[in-house]
Order: structure tokens, then sequence, then C-alpha cells
């Protein structure tokens, strides 16, 4: 097929897709309302939600400590971390929505689908959040507890701990695209509807690696 | 006054460029609700941007950054594994088509269906390409280099006269 026949029946559509497609100018007027409902804005919606979410999460847990004025060591300290780490979460995800306000969809393509891309795929690197699991198993702890009964502590309480940590730590270094070689990464990834977004940017993100690298 | 001057600016050079949105709509959405919905982001898109437009870059290529920017995102949302909508359906107001004319139809669903098969960059880039732009303002609008551009859209094309010479 030439050329001249492409573009020729490229061009050959004006005319339906004119007649076809009406552009609503109206839009123009409701430009409030039309921002709150863009689709694109999603990923920054999603984020903020987290972001609120978190920050309620927080102060409600700093309440806790505040009420339990230090007199529980244990739980000060694992509240205390989860508060940490749920703070590291909302910083990480503001620096996302600033990010994502940020994008000129006027860039070029390339550039622009790749910073889009690499925010949506960035979700992996909020795994961290993980880390706080083991502090939920500690937080019930007490002197007393342990003083009632040493063996009980040390046989249930100590090993339910130390499960959870080694099994967190296991799942922040494998829970990641470089692992999707793993089955079970891969199935478990994939079949998490949160995730199949990210991973789409991921491959997407090879994409526009493979679409900008020079022939 | 100023703002009212500036809007009905914008809707003049929209609505002499509306073909563009058109077409990207079409290339990008397989049906006709996603198509306006596209439509009406891009246009969305483009006024929010409007602003910015610092006629340092003509008017066509500003509009096909921010179209095809707002197009390929749109479509990583929304992509679903519908069936293509023919754009040259059958028209009740033509009861006796012409031979050639049925034939150029089925030529324009074959593109139609080919572009709409492509991944969303190679998209953007064959539109560009039917769009007659040139190689330096294809670069510019989608960040790449003008080999590449000439390398991807031979590589394309090949396989456009593949998917031809197999409908025949």
């Amino acid at each position: 097929m030439e050329d001249i026949t492409l573009k020729a029946l490229w061009k050959a559509q004006d005319e339906k897709l004119d007649r076809t497609m009406k552009l609503n100018f109206f839009i123009m007027e409701s430009m409030q309302k039309q921002k709150a409902q863009s689709k694109l804005n999603g990923l920054a919606r999603l984020k903020l939600v987290a972001v609120i979410l978190g920050i309620l999460w927080s102060l409600f847990l700093g309440v806790l400590i505040y009420g339990n004025q230090l007199r529980n060591i244990y739980f000060t300290v694992s509240v205390g971390m989860i508060i940490v780490i749920t703070i590291a979460a909302i910083v990480s995800y503001i620096y996302h929505i600033t990010l994502i306000k940020s994008i000129d969809h006027s860039q070029n393509i390339a550039d622009t689908q790749k910073k889009l891309a690499g925010l949506q795929a960035s979700t992996f690197n909020n795994r961290f959040i993980l880390l706080q699991t083991p502090f939920y198993t500690t937080w019930f702890w007490s002197t007393e507890m342990i003083q009632a009964s040493v063996t009980k502590f040390c046989l249930i309480a100590v090993p339910i701990t130390l499960l959870f940590t080694v099994l967190t730590i296991w799942l922040y270094k494998n829970l990641t695209p470089l692992k999707m070689h793993k089955k079970w990464v891969s199935y478990l990834l994939k079949n998490d509807p949160e995730q199949v977004p990210v991973l789409q940017a991921q491959k997407f993100l090879e994409e526009i690696e493979e679409f900008k690298k020079a022939s | 006054m100023g703002m009212q001057k500036n809007k009905e600016g914008f809707i003049k050079l929209i609505d002499e460029h509306k073909l563009i949105i058109y077409k990207i709509c079409n290339s990008y959405c397989k049906n006709q609700y996603d198509r306006a919905d596209l439509a009406q982001e891009i246009t969305y898109q483009l006024w929010r941007s409007y602003n910015r437009y610092n006629h340092s870059v003509k008017f066509s290529t500003w509009m096909y950054r921010v179209a095809l920017n707002v197009a390929i995102t749109f479509y990583r949302k929304t992509k679903t594994g519908e069936a293509i909508i023919k754009l040259t359906e059958p028209d009740t107001e033509i009861e006796d088509k012409k031979e050639d004319t049925a034939e150029l139809e089925k030529n324009i669903d074959t593109l139609q269906q080919f572009i709409s098969e492509l991944k969303e960059l190679d998209k953007a880039l064959m539109i560009l390409y039917l769009e007659e732009k040139a190689y330096s303002e294809i670069a510019e609008i989608l960040g790449i280099t003008e080999t590449n551009i000439a390398t991807r859209i031979s590589r394309i094309k090949d396989k456009l006269k593949q998917k031809f010479l197999n409908t025949k």
C-alpha cells in the first residue's frame, strides 16, 4: 500500500468524523465541575484519600500514646514506630501528589508519559509500609504480662513477633516486580486488583524506554 | 472581559482544529461513549493548559502534545477488551452503495483497525505521520529522534502493508 493511499484513506474519514462527533463547548461553563470529574485526577485523589486516612490514623495513635503517659514502654515504642512509618508514608504520598499536580500535558509525549507511569509504578516504593506489621504484635506487651509468665511469653508472644518480623522482611524484599520471575510473586501481584495498574505502568515504562531507544 | 476574550479565542482555535481531537479520540477509544468522554477530557486539559501556551511552538504542535498525552493516559485507564466499533458502520441514508465507496470504507476500516491495534506510543506516531507532520515536528511532539521516527514508521508501514494484503 502506497504512502499516498494511506494518507488519502486517513483524510477520507474527516467528513464522517465531523458528522458523527460533536465537541461540547458548554464544558467551558462548568470547568470546576469537570475538574472534579476529570478521570485523570484519579491517581491524585486516591493518594489524597490515603493521606487523609493516614493523618487520622496517626492522630488516633498519638492520642493513645498521650493517654498512656509512658506507663507501658512496649506500647509506646510499638505505637510510636507505627506512627513514624505512617508519617513517612504520608510524606511520600504528599510528594507524589505534588508531582502529579506538576505534570504538564503540553510537554513531549515520551517524557510526560514516563513521569506518569513512573508515579503509578512508584507504589512499590511505598511497600516500606509493610515494615510496621511486627509492631502490631508487640503493642499489647507489658512488664506485668512478662512477669506473670515468662515461659508463656517466650513460647507464644516472642515467636509470633519473630515470625511476623521475618515474614514482613521477606515480603518487603520479594514483593517487587524485580522478582516477577518467581511464580508466587507473579501470582500474587497479577491477582491483586490494586497492583494490576501498577504492573501495567511498569510494563508501559519499559515500552517508553524501548520507544525512545534509537533504532 | 479579558477572560471572556481568552475563552472566545480558545473556542475558535479548538473549533478550527477539532478534527485533530476527533481523530485522536477515534483512534484511542473503542466505543462512542469513551470517545465522547475523551473529547471532553482533552478539551478540558487544553483549556487548563491554554494560559501556559507561550506561542514558542505552533498551536497544532502544542495541541497534539496535550491531546495525545491525555489520550494515552485515558486509554491506559479505560482500555477494555471490547470490540472495535467501526466508524463506517452501515449508513441508513445511503441504500445503494457504489462498489468503490464500499471498497473505500472497507479500507478505512482496515486502517482504523490496524491503528487501534498498535501500542499507545506507536499509535501516536502513526497518527502524526498520517496527518503529514514533518519528522522534525513529530520529534518535537513525541520527544524522540527523527532517525528513530523514520525507522519506526517504516516498520509500522510494512506491517500495515501486510495487513492490507491479507484482507484482499
